[in-house]
């Protein structure tokens, strides 16, 4: 039994200081249990033994020794828990670790899926021009004479035609498959009256009668037509070359030059500086094959909208909508597989329409 | 057309280096495809648009030439000291068709047939042209340096010293300088002897044997006349035939440059020495082509450029190009040269100033903005529907549109043949895209031993509907081999109609819109298994099928994997307005989950259980899936035991067991009532 609340102190502190010694040497759950019994537990525990000699201090001092050792207990406690809970943070560390899974072993995916590689060229054609203000319109793939080829300054025996081997359809009608996707532009100038002011691209598959590595019988063009007050060549020039340098980057050169078709005037050709050989028509090994060393790449047929469309589209609809005295345009026209190719180094046009897997694998689609 | 510079030089001084030049043509509409330099000689290999004829020759491109680089333009030696009596008196011609020939002319030449000189030979070697004699030669000379194609005969094998110009009989015959006999249709050009017997040529396209030029020629009736375009155009192509000089005449050539040719040949006969010209120039016209005129309003050429060209820059342009322009206010008249059969409008005009002005000069600009741009709603349904599918890990493929008949299923009036086919592979419209399209991709990429295809396609077919094929919109997809790519983990498992209908459900949920239902009363394609296969209908209408493909159909097209598609119209689809979802209230309240076994037919379609469910579970019911389908020896064969999943909820309050039991009571009594077994209730 203890006699003054100084002697009482002077164990607490030699307690505590025991304490100290002996928790820096718990190292597992053991120990820490050891450490509660020997310090905590209720019958043999060195601060219970304590708190049991108390009885001979003044009711005063025992009340203020009680909690003096009551607050030496809650610290021994906290800090037995404070250890417990590092001690279990390791060892659930440590049995985590156990269940190590080899993440080097090959991913669970699902089939990956692709957009065909004209349809990716395509969509961002059409992303490029309807940023610019163009609807997008479908004509229809089966024609005839008068939207395909009349209409377009092309009548009959016009010797035009023979750049474009037609496909027609058994049957009445003299129906064809479309051999360019500039008959759009007339169903849409005959379906669209008023106001005159067009701004469209007509994707579409269209149709000739030729095969080898750089023609297919169906292939994928882009026709454009912009119709309005004082369009002029100096638009149709801006407008190429803005998706041209979109499609193919600021630093591609562009060139234009004169050229023919029956339903512009004047026509226009673009051609792209060479991407393969950088307009230089050389490669290390000789001359560059892609531009046939010219340095410049065929990319598409464009013009002035000829007066004689409007004049055609204006006798269908029986009055003068599209005056070309009032409005002028200018439309063009090129193929996606020539601008998937150029962008992909393809030298087969078939490829796309074989299906192949192995082809269409790899693009990102 | 090969140009050789030397030629060029003849009649325009240009110096400039031949690249250059090259691009110099090439920019203002004369491609220069190739410049070959051999020895002392450049040759331009030109690609002349089909609308440039008067520049398919020598003198046309010295003319453009000149006229780009400001040089004179060298006239055309047409000198020849005539020696005899007047051609009139031998020869004389007649046109019967006027229609046919605009201007006939012709002169007699005494010549001495024989071997060309060396240079003569040489010059047209470098174009392509292989020498035959002097006169022969002679007239493709011209023809290559002027464009105007011209025709000797023979006049002693000309019957009685006359050409008539006519039009053909059917049947009649006539061997031409190939060495070909050729059996005529009627009106075909030709060129006959007197009394339009019998004929000697075919008109702006061929010579005949029969008045040759040979060794034993004397007297030399030259001809060089302007056809009619149309005229040579249906001729040549009705027999088959393409000539240099067809190529010119049905394009146009120059109807003032006959007498100018003729001089040329008379002038160059004589420099080689080969004979000499007699006196007077035999010419008959037929419906000659008026001059041509047109508006010039340097103004309006200007704002079609773009760019402001001076009046007087224009003129020049124009007058040098030997267009004659009269009249000097906003609004003058360009005469039209007759070797532009190509220039009709203003915009022709315009395109002359503005290919000689310089297109590079002509600063770009963007149109000004109307109206923002958009895609179409069907166009964006369009996208979604490749976007969704090639996220469910599908590849997209596109197919021809012609397939071959013979691989089609489709009823003979449902089709539409080409009238002119490449190849029997492709002699029809498709009129599905999985039969022959997808069936087709699988077996080419199974024959390069790829057995994992996922595919689909979006694209038109062309049903014959009323006599007139009607296109209309589709989706396919076509599903083989293995569900995943091959895993450590896992055993594969094949691709078999439920991945297709889930397909179909991941595409329509995304859509926001409701599932196609399976349509029990109509039968899918033949080429479809009869028992694996559902028929697909969207607001009343059947839209296409799903299903394993026959065994028949695989059989046939020697597919040694199975696979399943699907083949949907999609224009309703695409038309249909997407739908801007509602928002609904979200339940605070728990749901409750019932299970129940239902033992049935084996042929009892899932839909019937389901639909009964639904219609006994009463309002508070909020889903029914289905949990488990199974058969084996708890149930009695022949039957399934379906067990599916009620999830009850309501808005307001938290669900008591009774009344979820009542729901579920509900439910289990109408089942009895209608036959079935409920296990475990």
């Amino acid at each position: 039994m203890l006699d003054t609340i100084q002697e009482v102190r002077e164990k607490a502190r030699a307690l505590r200081a025991e304490f100290e010694a002996a928790v820096a040497a718990a190292a597992d759950a053991p120990g820490l249990q050891a450490l509660r019994d020997r310090f905590l537990g209720r019958k043999s525990g060195a601060l219970s033994a304590l708190l049991k000699s108390l009885g001979r201090l003044a009711e005063a001092e025992r009340r203020e020794a009680g909690q003096e050792l009551n607050a030496l207990k809650a610290a021994i406690e906290g800090r037995i828990e404070e250890i417990a809970s590092v001690l279990e943070g390791r060892m659930r560390a440590a049995a985590l670790r156990h269940e190590r899974l080899d993440g080097t072993l090959p991913g669970r995916r699902p089939w990956v899926g692709r957009r065909h590689p004209l349809t990716v060229v395509r969509q961002e054609l059409e992303d490029i021009f309807v940023a610019m203000g163009y609807e997008v319109y479908d004509g229809p793939e089966v024609e005839d004479d008068y939207h395909n080829f009349e209409a377009l300054n092309m009548p009959p025996d016009h010797p035009a035609r023979d750049m474009q081997d037609t496909f027609y359809l058994e049957g009445e009608g003299g129906l064809l498959l479309r051999t360019h996707t500039s008959s759009a532009q007339i169903h849409y100038m005959l379906e669209n009256r008023h106001p005159p002011e067009v701004r469209i691209i007509c994707p579409g598959k269209v149709f000739r009668r030729d095969s080898d590595v750089t023609h297919s019988p169906m292939f994928q063009q882009i026709e454009g037509l912009v119709v309005g007050k004082g369009i002029h060549l100096g638009h149709l020039k801006g407008t190429i070359e803005a998706f041209l340098h979109a499609l193919f980057g600021e630093e591609c050169p562009v060139r234009f030059r004169a050229s023919y078709f029956p339903y512009t005037e004047p026509s226009v050709e673009a051609d792209l500086g060479c991407v393969v050989c950088g307009g230089s028509g050389r490669l290390a090994g000789g001359p560059c094959r892609i531009c046939k060393a010219t340095g410049w790449l065929e990319i598409l047929g464009s013009g002035m909208v000829n007066p004689a469309v409007f004049e055609a589209v204006n006798t269908r609809i029986g009055r003068v909508v599209y005056d070309p005295e009032e409005v002028t345009g200018f439309a063009f026209g090129l193929g996606i597989e020539r601008v998937a190719m150029v962008r992909h180094g393809i030298d087969d046009i078939r490829l796309f329409y074989e299906n192949d897997l192995r082809f269409l694998e790899q693009f990102v689609g | 057309m090969r140009l050789p510079l030397s030629w060029l030089r003849e009649y325009v001084p240009v110096e400039v280096e031949p690249q250059r030049l090259a691009d110099a043509l090439t920019a203002a509409g004369l491609a220069v495809d190739a410049v070959e330099t051999a020895g002392d000689e450049t040759v331009l290999e030109l690609d002349v648009t089909t609308n440039r004829v008067d520049c398919m020759n020598v003198y046309g491109v010295a003319r453009e030439v000149a006229a780009l680089y400001g040089l004179p333009l060298r006239p055309l030696d047409t000198s020849a000291a005539e020696a005899g009596a007047p051609a009139g008196e031998a020869l004389d011609v007649v046109i019967e068709a006027p229609d046919l020939c605009g201007r006939f002319c012709a002169r007699l030449l005494d010549v001495k047939a024989g071997p060309s000189p060396a240079w003569l030979r040489d010059r047209l070697e470098l174009v392509g042209i292989r020498s035959i004699n002097n006169v022969v030669d002679l007239t493709n000379y011209v023809m290559i340096e002027m464009g105007q194609p011209s025709h000797a005969f023979d006049l002693a094998r000309v019957p009685g010293g006359e050409l008539v110009v006519r039009w053909s009989r059917e049947g009649e015959r006539v061997t031409t300088l190939d060495g070909n006999e050729r059996a005529l249709p009627a009106r075909v050009g030709v060129i006959a002897g007197r009394g339009g017997e019998p004929a000697l040529a075919l008109a702006g396209i061929m010579g005949g044997a029969s008045s040759e030029i040979g060794e034993a020629t004397r007297v030399v009736a030259l001809e060089a006349a302007w056809w009619e375009p149309l005229a040579v155009r249906r001729g040549a192509r009705a027999l088959g035939m393409h000539t240099e000089a067809s190529h010119r005449f049905e394009r146009g050539a120059d109807i003032a440059a006959g007498p100018a040719a003729i001089g040329r040949l008379a002038h160059l006969v004589a420099r080689i020495g080969a004979g000499t010209v007699r006196p007077g120039l035999v010419e008959r016209k037929g419906h000659e082509r008026p001059a041509r005129t047109v508006r010039h309003r340097p103004a309006r050429v200007s704002a079609l450029l773009g760019v402001e060209v001076p009046r007087l820059q224009q003129v020049r342009t124009l007058e040098s190009l030997g267009f004659l322009v009269t009249g000097s206010g906003p609004e003058a008249t360009a005469l039209v040269p007759s070797w532009r059969l190509d220039v009709s409008r203003e915009a022709d005009l315009a395109e002359e100033v503005g290919r000689h002005f310089g297109l590079q000069r002509i600063a770009a600009a963007l149109p000004p903005a109307t109206r923002p741009g958009r895609l179409r709603p069907s166009q964006r349904r369009e996208r979604r529907i490749r976007e969704v599918l090639t996220g469910a890990g599908l590849v997209e493929v596109v197919n021809y549109a012609f397939v071959a008949g013979a691989q089609m299923d489709a009823p003979a009036e449902a089709r539409t043949r080409l009238a002119n086919p490449l190849t029997e592979e492709q002699d029809t419209l498709r009129t599905s895209l999985v039969m022959p399209g997808l069936l087709d991709t699988l077996g080419t990429n199974l024959r390069l031993g790829r057995r994992d295809v996922a595919v689909f396609e979006l694209g038109r077919v062309f049903v014959r509907t009323d006599g007139a094929p009607r296109e209309q919109r589709r989706l396919a997809v076509l599903l083989s081999g293995s569900t995943s790519p091959h895993h450590w983990s896992m055993k594969p498992r094949p691709f078999d109609l439920f991945d297709l209908k889930g397909v179909v459900e991941l595409l329509f949920a995304r859509l926001g819109e409701a599932a196609p239902e399976i349509d029990r009363e109509s039968a899918p394609p033949a080429f479809l298994h009869p028992g694996r296969a559902v028929s697909l209908r969207r607001d009343g209408r059947v839209i296409g099928g799903a299903g394993a493909v026959h065994p028949d159909t695989r059989a046939a097209w020697e597919l040694k994997d199975e696979a399943v598609v699907l083949e949907i119209d999609v224009d309703a689809l695409l038309e249909t307005a997407p739908r801007i979802a509602r928002f609904g209230a979200l339940d605070r309240f728990p749901a409750v989950e019932r299970d129940l076994s239902i033992v049935c037919d084996e042929a009892t379609p899932a839909a019937e259980i389901d639909a009964r469910v639904r219609a006994a579970a009463g309002e508070r019911l909020r889903s029914v899936s289905l949990l488990d389908r199974y058969t084996g020896n708890q149930v009695p064969p022949g039957k399934v035991s379906l067990t599916v999943s009620l999830r009850f909820q309501d808005p307001e309050r938290t669900l008591t067991s009774e009344k979820v039991q009542e729901a579920v009571d509900g439910v289990v009594r109408e089942l009895r009532a209608a036959g079935f077994e409920i296990r475990g209730e």
